[in-house]
C-alpha cells in the first residue's frame, strides 16, 4: 500500500516537526493569539518560518498588509517545488488539496523517493507522507498552545535534540546525489553558503540565495568541463 | 485585531496554497501537452538542477545549531557523520536518522552533565 509506505517514510520528519510546532504554539499564545487562532494558523498556512514571522509581526503591531506581503515573500520558494516533482505525480482532482502539504521537507522526501516508486503507488505515497506531516504539525501546535510550558518543563532537552532529525534526513536524501565533480561542487557550495547566511542571521533568505549560487556554480563547472577542463558526468 | 487577523490569515493561506498548487498544475499541463505532441515529457533542465540544490540549502540551514557553543557544533558533526555512516551501511531512510539523532543527543547530554547546566 503506497500511503502506508509514505506515512512510514515520513515518520523521521516528526522528530523535527513536533518540537518546532510545540514552540510555535507557545510563541503564538504568548504573543496574544487564542488557542484556536494558533491552531488555525498552523492548519491553514502550514509553513514554519512564515508562521513565526506572521505572529512576531502581529505582536509588534505591524500593518496587516505588510504582514501578508512579508509572509508570502518567505513562502515564495515553494513555487519551484511542484514543477520539480510534477513528472512523477499522476493526474488527480485532489491536487488542490494535496499540494497544501508540499512543504520543504515533503518536497525533499518526494523528490528523492517518487522516482523510485511504481507509478500506481505515487499518489498514495504522497498522500500518506503529506497527511502524517500535516497532522503532526497541527497536533504539535495544539500541544504547544495548550500545554507548551509544562511540556518544556518536563522534557527540557527533547526540543533541543529531536529537531536534529531534519538535517539527518536531508543528509540521507542528498548523499546519493554526489555522483560527479560538478554535482559535488554545486551541492557542497550550496550547503556552505546556506550555513554562512544562517550564521549571519539571514535565515529566511538563505534557501533561495544558496540554491541560486549553487546553480550558478553548477553551470560554471559544467562550462569549464566542456571547454577543456576535466571531463565530467 | 480580529477583522484584520482573519483577512490576513485568509490571504496568506490562499497565497501560499496558490504558490504550491498553480506551478504544479501548470507543469502537469505542460508535460501532458508535450506528451500529446509526441515529444519527450520532461521538465526544464534548470529545474532538475534547482531541486536537489534546494534540499542542499535546507540541509545547510538546518545544520547550524540553534544554541551557540562548541558542544552543539561537535554534536552536529558527530550526528551528521553517524547518519552518513548508517546510510552507507543500510541505504535506508529511518536508521540513519535514528543514528544521527542518537549521536547528537548523547553529545548534548554529556555536555550538559560535564558543564552542570
Amino acid at each position: 500500500m503506497g500511503w502506508r509506505t509514505g506515512a512510514r517514510e515520513a515518520t523521521p520528519l516528526l522528530g523535527g516537526y513536533i518540537p518546532v510546532a510545540i514552540s510555535f504554539g507557545m510563541v503564538a499564545v504568548q504573543a496574544g493569539f487564542s488557542v484556536w487562532q494558533t491552531i488555525l494558523i498552523s492548519t491553514l498556512i502550514y509553513a514554519g518560518a512564515s508562521q513565526f514571522l506572521f505572529v512576531a509581526m502581529v505582536a509588534a503591531g505591524a500593518p496587516w498588509g505588510l504582514v501578508v506581503v512579508m509572509t508570502l515573500l518567505i513562502n515564495a520558494r515553494h513555487v519551484v517545488y511542484g514543477p520539480s516533482i510534477a513528472p512523477w505525480l499522476p493526474k488527480s482532482r485532489w491536487w488542490l488539496f494535496l499540494s497544501h502539504g508540499l512543504t520543504d521537507q515533503i518536497f525533499a522526501l518526494a523528490l528523492s523517493r517518487l522516482p523510485q516508486l511504481p507509478a500506481e503507488q505515487r499518489l498514495g505515497w504522497y498522500s500518506g507522507a503529506m497527511l502524517l506531516a500535516w497532522f503532526s504539525w497541527v497536533v504539535g501546535t495544539a500541544a504547544g498552545a495548550i500545554a507548551g510550558e509544562e511540556l518544556s518543563r518536563h522534557w527540557p532537552l527533547l526540543g533541543e535534540i529531536m529537531p536534529f532529525a531534519l538535517p539527518a534526513l536531508f543528509l540521507v536524501l542528498l548523499a546519493p546525489r554526489f555522483t560527479s565533480r560538478t554535482w559535488s561542487i554545486a551541492l557542497g557550495s550550496t550547503i556552505a553558503v546556506a550555513m554562512l547566511l544562517t550564521l549571519y542571521g539571514f535565515t529566511n533568505a538563505s534557501i533561495p540565495l544558496a540554491a541560486a549560487s549553487g546553480a550558478l556554480l553548477f553551470y560554471l563547472a559544467k562550462l569549464h568541463a566542456r571547454t577543456g577542463g576535466r571531463p565530467d558526468g | 485585531m480580529d477583522n484584520g487577523f482573519w483577512l490576513a490569515l485568509l490571504l496568506v493561506s490562499a497565497g501560499t496554497l496558490c504558490m504550491r498548487f498553480l506551478p504544479l498544475r501548470w507543469m502537469q499541463r505542460h508535460l501532458l501537452k508535450q506528451k500529446h505532441k509526441g515529444g519527450l515529457a520532461a521538465i526544464p533542465g534548470w529545474l532538475s538542477v534547482l531541486g536537489p540544490l534546494m534540499i542542499a540549502a535546507m540541509l545547510g540551514v538546518s545544520l547550524v545549531p540553534a544554541a551557540a557553543g562548541w558542544s552543539a557544533w561537535f554534536a552536529t558533526l558527530l550526528g551528521a557523520l553517524s547518519a552518513l555512516m548508517a546510510w552507507l551501511w543500510t541505504k535506508s531512510l529511518g536508521w540513519p536518522v535514528l543514528a544521527g539523532v542518537s549521536s547528537y543527543g548523547v553529545v548534548i547530554l554529556l555536555a550538559r552533565i560535564t558543564t552542570g547546566s
